[in-house]
């Protein structure tokens, strides 16, 4: 492993240790204080639906951010500048069919992962042709990460992937191992903050190194100002390609198929709150995240510009010279920050967070499909939670080495990091992102039609690695490059595949019976919120929360039912048997403390009185003493 | 019969939209040519009009939206205002790219 340029001495890489060392303890006990919260497998794995959305929201920023987006990113924003954006912002043309299609689906009927979607919507080989294809998509990911990770370690440190990779992981897994998805998520708000604050950090000195913004905007040649690049001329890199690969399959593979995401929506308390965090994504988390992990490459492309015409190093720092773009992040950010160890041992704490921040979802992930789709329906369908809840831990152990293994197989590839990683994803994912998006807005596609695309669009997406000739008529109908490898044109090839496969197949075989597909299609979406509601009518009324309310405990009262004054009931536009859910007032908990309930009107009851059992209070991990909110969910 | 006509009417549009696939880039590329920013900005745009649209589309035929529901009404507004903010966003970015001027070359 070559060195990134960086001439550490002994003090030096010794702070920036200690900071990078003390971080990630940190954080493993952090995650290790959630474990509290686990009673069973729904809370270990989706939080128990509590959340309000900003929570999931706002842990989404560390969980998008890998240990390669900062590496990556700022060496495209090395190379051609802003456009390193593009992958970030070209997410909303997705959201109608997230937003009223597979959002309100796979809530409303209770979906706990893609495979079993496909087991209800399809049949048991659908389901398991998915999993294969999940399953490789995750820990291609959880390698991915392990590996540049080790690479960044080696380069900067001289420590060998053999010792820091294991660490890492290891400490990683054990607080998802023991926390779950809660300790993921708390533990991605912290370090989401971490990110971002490293990150503005690194940029702020950068900035002033070149002496204010319009300096660095004023030496940053055109080229790299703009948002997009060429439209086709380079087949690695091109608006054409980024929209078919990015905006297209990439973006439906992380909102519709990425376990971690889905998992992540799943842990919010309603449909409604579930857009808010998806808007929130999209509006707000990933246009700062661009800049976040892009913008050391913007600076670096200007320091350099303003070095040749001052002709020399700037007043005050070192020279800066980048001959391996990848390294460009840790060479611009050790020159800006004057070379300072505990500054940079934030950054590079940072990369950690990056890393640690990204595996812990999908070790949990990973686990979840583990538990749901293999060990319950084939191993042992019927168990306790507590033997589901040690099932899963052992479950979360199991992915971490098997992650961890996979580096062995990363370091055997000989192709840069960037195309490993898009080479990877864009092979994976067109043959299940086409059959998902088939199965869900197209209720005629049926489970003949979707295993055979799945098993033939994915082997003909597999040949195109070694003739990606087939690919070029795709590309140059859509005007796309010409010649390449088609990293990107080589998705839009196998999702038309996999297309035009199920719509044949469909065709000339039978429709599946409409009862089987009942809530699990956008078209059923109604008899879907029945269902939830347990044959409820739903309620769409427009209410208003009722506050400041004090639990009163009836054991009467079955579990999982409230009662309240009719008045608090008027407030929330709720009728008897509507679906409630109940928190603790205190807001920045985000649900932490809450429960989904049904109720009822209680004459007797004062206005500010909510009656429940025991049992529904500590099911909601409330605590006496605090006040309660409750709002209509439908 | 409503069904099949509104399947029919559905197939139809497909032609259309392979036709404009097509057309449509090599419309810009011949106008604008493929280094300019804005053909990127219209090929991105241009595309992404029928692949939202085509979303709203399919929420509205199959009751996935209702309108007369409130909250469906509110996040039907914000699909298409975040639509619009994206590509108000790139727009001005690529004017402001154009209009300063580089310093770097003198």
């Amino acid at each position: 492993m070559e060195s990134m340029g960086l001439e550490l001495e002994s003090g030096s890489v010794m702070a920036i240790a200690i900071v990078a060392i003390l971080y990630v303890a940190v954080i493993t006990a952090f995650g290790g204080y959630f474990a509290r919260f686990n009673s069973n497998i729904n809370d270990f794995f989706y939080s128990g639906n509590r959340f309000s959305w900003w929570l999931p929201a706002a842990s989404m920023v560390a969980t998008g951010i890998g240990s390669y987006s900062y590496l990556k990113y700022s060496e495209q924003g090395y190379n051609t500048g802003m456009s390193s954006t593009m992958t970030y912002l070209n997410d909303w043309f997705l959201a109608p069919f997230f937003f009223f299609g597979w959002l309100p689906i796979i809530y409303f009927a209770r979906i706990k992962s893609v495979p079993e979607y496909f087991e209800r919507r399809f049949n048991s080989a659908a389901r398991y042709i998915s999993l294969t294809i999940i399953l490789a998509y995750m820990f291609f990911y959880i390698g991915y990460n392990l590996y540049t990770i080790g690479i960044a370690m080696e380069g900067m440190f001289k420590v060998p992937q053999l010792y820091s990779v294991p660490i890492l992981a290891a400490f990683l897994g054990a607080y998802v191992t023991f926390g779950g998805q809660t300790a993921v998520i708390f533990t991605d708000l912290f370090q989401g903050i971490m990110l971002y604050i490293a990150g503005g950090i690194a940029i702020f000195a950068g900035i002033y190194a070149l002496g204010g913004f319009d300096e660095w905007w004023s030496f940053l040649p055109v080229s790299h100002r703009l948002p997009f690049v060429h439209l086709n001329a380079d087949p690695k890199f091109s608006s054409a390609g980024l929209f078919w690969g990015e905006a297209l399959a990439g973006s439906i593979a992380f909102t519709f198929m990425n376990q971690g995401f889905l998992m992540r929506y799943l842990t919010i308390k309603s449909v409604n709150e579930g857009r808010k965090a998806a808007f929130f994504n999209v509006m707000v988390t990933l246009p700062v995240s661009a800049i976040i992990v892009g913008a050391i490459g913007w600076i670096g492309k200007s320091l350099v510009m303003k070095q040749a015409v001052v002709g020399g190093a700037l007043a005050g720092y070192d020279f800066v010279q980048i001959e391996n773009t990848f390294h460009t992040f840790i060479i611009v950010c050790w020159a800006t920050v004057k070379q300072n160890p505990w500054i940079f041992g934030f950054v590079v704490a940072a990369l950690m967070a990056a890393l640690m921040s990204t595996i812990d979802t999908l070790i949990n992930a990973c686990a979840a499909i583990g538990i749901y789709d293999l060990y319950k329906p084939l191993v042992k369908p019927e168990a306790t939670d507590e033997h589901y809840l040690k099932a899963a831990r052992w479950a979360s152990i199991i992915t971490t080495v098997i992650g961890t293994l996979l580096v062995i197989w990363f370091n055997t590839q000989k192709d840069s990091l960037m195309n490993i990683h898009y080479k990877g994803i864009m092979t994976i994912i067109p043959a299940i992102v086409t059959t998902i998006f088939m199965g869900a807005f197209w209720k005629r596609f049926n489970s003949y039609a979707a295993c055979t695309s799945m098993v033939v669009g994915s082997l003909v997406t597999i040949s195109t690695v070694w003739y990606p000739y087939v690919i070029a008529p795709v590309s140059w109908f859509f005007s796309g490059p010409e010649v390449g490898e088609f990293i990107y044109f080589r998705a839009l090839f196998g999702m038309l595949v996999t297309a035009v496969i199920g719509f044949f197949v469909t065709m000339v075989t039978s429709g599946e019976n409409d009862k089987d597909v009942t809530g699990l299609t956008i078209g059923t979406l109604d008899e879907a919120m029945i269902s939830y509601k347990d044959g409820g009518v739903p309620n769409h009324a427009l209410g208003q929360k009722a506050k400041n309310l004090v639990a009163t405990i009836d054991e009467n009262i079955p579990t999982h039912w409230i009662q309240l004054s009719p008045q608090a009931m008027e407030t929330l536009a709720a009728n008897d048997g509507d679906v409630i859910y109940i928190s603790d007032s205190r807001w920045w908990l985000g649900g932490l403390r809450s429960h989904h309930v049904k109720a009822t009107s209680n004459s007797k009851l004062a206005n500010s009185e909510v009656a429940m059992s025991t049992k529904t209070f500590e099911e909601a991990y409330m605590l006496s003493g605090y006040s309660l909110i409750a709002e209509k969910i439908i | 019969m409503d069904q099949k006509i509104s399947q029919m009417k559905w197939w139809a549009a497909v032609p259309l939209v392979v036709a404009f696939a097509f057309f449509f880039p090599r419309l810009l590329i011949n106008t604008l040519g493929a280094d300019n920013p804005w053909t990127s900005y219209l090929y991105l745009y241009g595309f992404g009009t029928i692949y939202t649209g085509s979303g709203l589309l399919l929420a509205l035929k199959s009751g996935a939206c209702k309108l007369a529901r409130p909250k469906d009404r509110f996040w039907f507004t914000m699909v298409i205002a975040g639509f619009c903010y994206f590509a108000a966003l790139h727009g001005v970015w690529i004017y402001l790219a154009l209009s300063i001027p580089y310093l770097g070359g003198q």
